[in-house]
């Protein structure tokens, strides 16, 4: 059954890809959200109450709720609603993904040794979200699609964890989650600065700090 | 318990400052700090009986001279930081938030370097890119934004790229289900060679992206230039390191795995790729906070080379950070009183500067001195050191390679800072500047001398002590 969540978890990033409306990509990051949680769960060998709660408030309250309102409340705020200037049309980076996605599941299908000491499929798809999210961030021209696009990496690195069969010291996770959401909403209060200096959301107006002057 | 105190003193002098916004309080906690933290770890320095090990942080051989050489920084950058905000134009409120950034950054990287469980380093350092983000963004303006949207957005991927490794690290450990230190290295092993190698690459581009390794180090000067002179002096003379320590330490796990082989070429890749970026942005360099922070992407190359000669060259390398630390540190301080005196960062929009302050232009002077190997600064043992151990591992070419981008290095720099020190200013512009000079007060000097004194003596007379120390923590990494 997870197996087909997982494959799901992978469509979402051709979703990304291929679409430039941010607020189609706020409704992927709360449906990645729900997925983790539905593929922690069915994964889940021995169920444990505490460990139960503390996955569902990661996936279901942090990735899928909060984050997802905090980008969204910005995207209103900044009245920016599409990313049209990608640097790459829309097809080529769906065709881009769809390889990535693709060398994922051969990935995944590779018989060494060592790939017994994981569980494939959840390697190869969460290393081609990874790539994915990378490439997006290097093609993307908004702030904010950059910061939907490092979410989706996050999550692709939360699915490759889940590929482990051990756990992490809780420590460790409340953490990375912390960390995550601290990371999101710096970004958010940056985001807020560079609305009211700058006139629009291109990532090319931070691009004034270098090291040679020209005189031109 | 005194190690406790450490960790949680900035907590409560957080709540303190938040609750009773006093406006002296911000110094006081500060130094309060700083003179904290350097006793504390000047007596795990001197006494072995004090070091100790719980689950999660520790002190031992191999931490206890980074941590040192943060609170030394810390002090001096604490002393300095007094006057420094006194004169910044900045509203209460504005001081109070770089205050609590600052003691939250310290504490951060006390932990990354305290810390005894990768996982939890990873926690840490993440903290001190979000804590120092404040730091960066300070002045408000928009390269500002710019600098700290570069570095926080880098920093983070680097980081989750990072985390990546530490993943890839657990598959690789087959049963043992730890990230303790002293748990992997008795284990080392035992660990799958294929996923370990694996997991180093994504660690050393991670963690190198924090430390400001070429090719991944575009958010370091863009960082360092815009911060305010005690930030910078801090994330250059401290963060690199703390960075440093965590890759140093699964590099050793990969020495004892015995899967160190393959990862050295690109250490030395990334090294050589440091000293190349630094040499030739040095060279047309505009502005000397960001030449300051090339530098510090020359001196990281140079530190990670010497953990890839290993042997004499890891021996080297930690000498080499102790003084880049205590100079680059003094550099970066001497820089914020020369945006003080002459309110801009570009490099030939000053000269003149022995004629408007003596001491800073000296301080200036003999920190370019000691950043570039001039004999009795302790750099030139290090650097000494590292070139004879290529000489001993048969590396010829990479040794003529090291010393030729060194020059350049060393003639870039040179070029700007005399041309900022000596030179002819009109009379009503020298007046002027000497007005600015008047302001700045003694501790605005004293921190620097007291860092390069520290630097030039290292470099005649290394104490025994010392020496064993270094040596410990190379072999007790």
């Amino acid at each position: 059954m997870e197996n087909a969540f997982i494959i799901l978890f992978g469509f979402t990033m051709l979703y990304v890809a291929a679409t430039s409306r941010l607020m189609a990509h706020i409704n992927v990051l709360i449906f990645q959200g729900i997925l983790l949680f539905l593929i922690c769960t069915t994964d889940m060998n021995e169920f444990s109450i505490f460990n139960f709660l503390f996955i569902a408030f990661e996936t279901l309250i942090i990735k899928s709720v909060v984050i997802p309102y905090i980008l969204g409340g910005l995207i209103k705020r900044t009245k920016d609603y599409r990313d049209t200037e990608a640097n790459i049309h829309h097809f080529y980076s769906l065709f881009i993904a769809t390889v990535i996605l693709f060398i994922g599941f051969l990935i995944s299908n590779i018989n060494l040794p060592a790939m017994k000491m994981i569980n494939p499929l959840y390697f190869g798809v969460s290393i081609a979200v990874i790539i994915i999210s990378l490439v997006l961030i290097t093609t993307k021209h908004k702030v904010i699609s950059n910061v939907i696009d490092f979410i989706t990496m996050e999550n692709g690195i939360f699915l490759l964890s889940l590929s482990v069969a051990k756990e992490m010291p809780l420590i460790v996770n409340l953490g990375v989650l912390l960390d995550l959401f601290i990371a999101v909403f710096i970004l958010g209060l940056l985001i807020k600065h560079i609305n009211t200096k700058f006139d629009d959301m291109e990532i090319s107006h931070l691009s004034d700090l270098r090291d040679c002057e020209y005189d031109v | 318990m005194m190690f406790n105190l450490l960790l949680l003193f900035p907590v409560i002098a957080c709540i303190v400052i938040f609750l009773f916004k006093q406006e002296k309080l911000n110094n006081f906690f500060v130094i309060v700090y700083a003179l904290l933290h350097f006793s504390l770890s000047l007596i795990y320095l001197l006494n072995d009986s004090q070091r100790f090990i719980n689950n999660y942080f520790s002190v031992d051989s191999s931490n206890v001279i980074f941590l040192f050489v943060l609170s030394f920084v810390f002090l001096a950058v604490a002393l300095y930081n007094k006057r420094y905000m006194y004169l910044e134009d900045a509203g209460q409120k504005q001081k109070r938030h770089y205050t609590y950034m600052l003691l939250i950054f310290v504490l951060s990287m006390t932990g990354v370097i305290t810390s005894n469980n990768l996982g939890l380093s990873w926690v840490l350092l993440e903290a001190t890119t979000l804590a120092s983000a404040y730091l960066i963004f300070f002045s408000k303006t928009k390269n500002a934004i710019e600098a700290a949207w570069k570095y926080v957005f880098i920093c983070s991927i680097g980081i989750a790229l990072a985390f990546v490794g530490i993943i890839l690290l657990t598959i690789s450990t087959g049963d043992l289900s730890s990230l303790n230190y002293y748990d992997l290295i008795l284990n080392a092993h035992k660990f799958n060679p294929m996923w370990l190698k694996l997991s180093f690459i994504f660690i050393l581009f991670g963690f190198g992206t924090k430390m400001g390794l070429a090719p991944v180090h575009f958010w370091l000067p863009d960082a360092h230039s815009e911060a305010p002179s005690p930030a910078s002096a801090l994330l250059s003379a401290a963060l690199l390191n703390s960075a440093f320590y965590v890759i140093l330490k699964v590099f050793n796990i990969l020495v004892i795995a015995n899967a160190d082989s393959y990862v050295r070429v690109i250490m030395f890749i990334m090294g050589f790729l440091s000293l190349f970026m630094a040499a030739v942005f040095i060279y047309h360099i505009n502005n000397y906070k960001r030449m300051l922070a090339y530098s510090s992407v020359e001196n990281m190359g140079i530190l990670i080379i010497g953990t890839a000669l290993g042997g004499l060259g890891l021996f080297a390398a930690i000498i080499h950070l102790i003084g880049h630390s205590l100079i680059k540190s003094s550099f970066f301080l001497t820089s914020g009183n020369i945006l003080h005196i002459y309110k801009t960062k570009k490099i030939k929009n000053i000269s003149g500067l022995l004629l408007a302050d003596k001491k800073t232009a000296w301080l200036w002077l003999l920190s370019f001195f000691g950043i570039t190997a001039f004999p009795p600064s302790v750099l030139f043992i290090s650097e000494f050191l590292m070139i004879k151990t290529m000489f001993m591992q048969k590396h010829y070419i990479m040794c003529l390679i090291f010393v030729i981008l060194l020059t350049i290095i060393l003639f870039g720099l040179e070029k700007a800072v005399i041309n900022m020190c000596y030179g002819e200013i009109s009379k009503e512009k020298e007046i002027e500047l000497k007005e600015n000079a008047k302001q700045l007060s003694f501790l605005m000097y004293l921190p620097q001398i007291i860092l390069l004194a520290t630097a030039f003596i290292l470099g005649l007379y290394i104490p025994f002590n010392l020496s064993e120390m270094i040596q410990l923590s190379v072999f007790g990494l």
